[in-house]
């Protein structure tokens, strides 16, 4: 689906510049041969560890506020207070409000929620939506490791690798919602094991908790990241906001030595989709909202063409294509 | 390793969709069997002071278990997958820890974000209650009226969590005119007993009664609830009256195995 693509990928629909001479990949620059080049800069982990650290810290938070009574971060994924301040997760919200629209319970919700709802929304609208996934969640930081092993016992060929149509995810999303409204229950949260982790670390484990462990092994065993790229709802609430998200990671094409290995540590590899020789439309360009801002791309880069930056507000798929329909309009007149 | 592009197309998409849409239908009807099923229904979940009506409550409870957090005596507890769409909401075992009311302003519906456990009946009903009362009393209030204690009882009276029955009056000690004597519990859990300022550790408490009445001495609504009446020849049984709203505290201290009194949960429509 063409349309899905363009609303995934934002300015891939452009014209690609023509690609880089072999004079200016920077290795040669420098006089060093590509494998030279790539010990020298190799070996960095600051933004893995930093990130690791940080979603250990927040879930340790929850854990610790609760059992020693801290107060500091009370509740749980679904539902939190920090400091005060509720915060709401936003696709349980959403299913929330498919339903209680439907059955008048809408007015009785408290003005927590709305604030919880809005705080988080606009939270991690600044932070880069699926930050989330990566800084936070606790199952992505299992399934990243188990991503690992995935990627090892594919190497031994003792399964081989499927790949599925990652826009299906937005069928999940709405599917979701669907059935919520029909059923009149949260049925996501049954089977959410960001939300099933989070209660099982802070309130103790349960029958629950097995069905995470169950997908986890299905996504090392079965399809690389099953839950995380194909079905995961919450993932693709914070991609929308994430999207219009004023941080991303930046791509300097002049330092960019096209060997493509921040593709091969990527969570999300199609939303580098720009480092490939010759697919650049721009000098300059900015992950989507898929991006989980986790930094392996940063750390592996060579040459530092891949950094945190600051991309702005007209950076993102609607910017690009009023962007488009401007130029268009020019040319016309 | 050649990166592979996540390529789109019509056909791929169409597959997976299609996976997806059966999957949803399945998990769906799963949910809409379970939901009438018996097990969701209330018998048997004690749901915290306050919660709505229990087909509003199991969408309305978002899981996050705040009501949990902020309990000082503990006796919220999250639903496992055993409760079938239950999961993750908010329950009390009154066996092991009752609701004794202890925190005063019903802490648990104050917290919750969605209203699932609905303060704002607790807000009307206190609120009824002391009005008159400021109105009566422009210029500060005599000693022998505490407007707090008032407003506290009056939230007390609606909390309607359901309702203490006496399973069998033979299993009762007082009907066989018998007295209870040592600890209050068995296990360890916390209770603040009426007109005290202090909470008990049940099990480090010993009591002595000639005519075993703990159900009705720590009822947290007093007499308004349960009251001991007497059957002639020696004989007593509790009665429960209407403003019993089913908080559990006899349950937990009823001293006899099995059970002689015990809640059962206001029953809704699911």
């Amino acid at each position: 689906m063409s349309f899905l693509y363009d609303f995934i990928t934002g300015d891939k629909s452009l014209k690609p510049l023509p690609p880089k001479k072999k004079e200016d990949l920077p290795y040669i620059k420098e006089g060093l041969k590509f494998n030279e080049w790539k010990e020298k800069n190799a070996n960095k982990h600051k933004w893995r560890n930093r990130r690791w650290a940080f979603v250990i810290f927040i879930n340790l938070l929850f854990v610790l506020s609760f059992h020693l009574g801290w107060g500091v971060l009370e509740g749980s994924l679904s539902g939190s207070r920090l400091l005060g301040i509720y915060l709401m997760d936003p696709y349980n919200s959403s299913q929330e409000l498919v339903i209680s629209s439907k059955t008048g319970f809408i007015s009785h919700l408290t003005t927590n929620f709305w604030i919880g709802f809005f705080v988080i929304l606009t939270f991690y609208w600044l932070v880069g939506g699926r930050a989330f996934c990566s800084w936070v969640c606790p199952y992505h930081f299992f399934a990243e490791w188990g991503e690992k092993v995935h990627d090892y016992i594919v190497k031994k060929k003792k399964i081989r690798e499927k790949t599925y149509d990652i826009t299906v995810k937005y069928v999940f999303w709405i599917g979701f919602l669907i059935v919520a409204f029909l059923t009149q229950q949260l049925v996501f949260e049954d089977l959410n094991p960001v939300g099933i982790l989070s209660r099982s670390m802070i309130y103790g484990p349960g029958l629950a908790t097995i069905w995470a462990v169950l997908l986890l092994a299905y996504e090392i065993f079965g399809i690389k990241r099953f839950w995380c790229r194909y079905v995961c709802p919450i993932g693709v609430t914070y991609s929308f906001v994430g999207d219009l998200s004023p941080l991303g990671v930046k791509f300097e094409l002049d330092k960019c030595a096209h060997c493509r290995d921040c593709q091969d540590v990527c969570l999300v590899p199609h939303e580098l989709w720009f480092v490939k020789k010759g697919a650049a439309t721009k000098e300059v360009h900015y992950t989507g909202g898929d991006c989980t801002k986790c930094g392996l791309c940063i750390d592996v880069c060579y040459s530092g063409a891949l950094s945190f930056g600051f991309k702005g507000l007209t950076a993102n798929r609607w910017g690009y294509k009023l962007a488009a329909k401007a130029e268009e309009a020019s040319k016309n007149a | 390793m050649a990166v592979k592009q996540t390529k789109t197309n019509r056909r791929q998409f169409l597959k997976a969709s299609a996976a997806a849409v059966v999957s949803l239908a399945v998990v769906g009807s799963a949910a809409y069997y379970l939901r009438d099923k018996s097990s969701v229904k209330r018998t048997g979940i004690l749901r915290p002071p306050g919660s709505v009506d229990e087909k509003d409550f199991l969408y309305a409870c978002i899981k996050c278990g705040l009501c949990v957090q902020i309990c000082p005596v503990h006796a919220i507890k999250l639903a496992d997958w055993t409760s079938f769409l239950s999961y993750g909401t908010p329950y009390i075992d009154a066996n092991v820890q009752a609701c004794d009311f202890s925190c005063d302003a019903i802490q648990c519906a104050e917290t919750c974000p969605t209203g699932a456990i609905n303060f704002q009946i607790f807000r009307h009903a206190g609120d009824e209650a002391v009005a008159p009362l400021y109105k009566k009393y422009p210029n500060g209030f005599p000693p022998e009226i505490n407007p707090f204690e008032v407003q506290i009882q009056a939230m007390r009276r609606v909390a309607d969590m359901g309702k203490a029955k006496i399973t069998d009056p033979q299993l009762c000690l007082a009907y066989h005119g018998k007295g209870y004597s040592g600890p209050l519990g068995k296990h360890h859990a916390l209770l603040r007993p009426p007109g005290s300022k202090e909470r008990i550790d049940i099990a480090e408490t010993v009591v002595n009664r000639e005519i075993c009445d703990l159900c009705v001495a720590y009822c947290p609504l007093g007499n308004e609830a349960i009251e001991l009446k007497e059957l002639g020849n020696g004989k007593y049984l509790p009665e429960i009256k209407d403003g019993c709203v089913g908080c559990g505290v006899c349950q937990m201290l009823c001293p006899t195995e099995p059970k002689a009194i015990v809640v059962e949960p206001r029953k809704d429509t699911v």
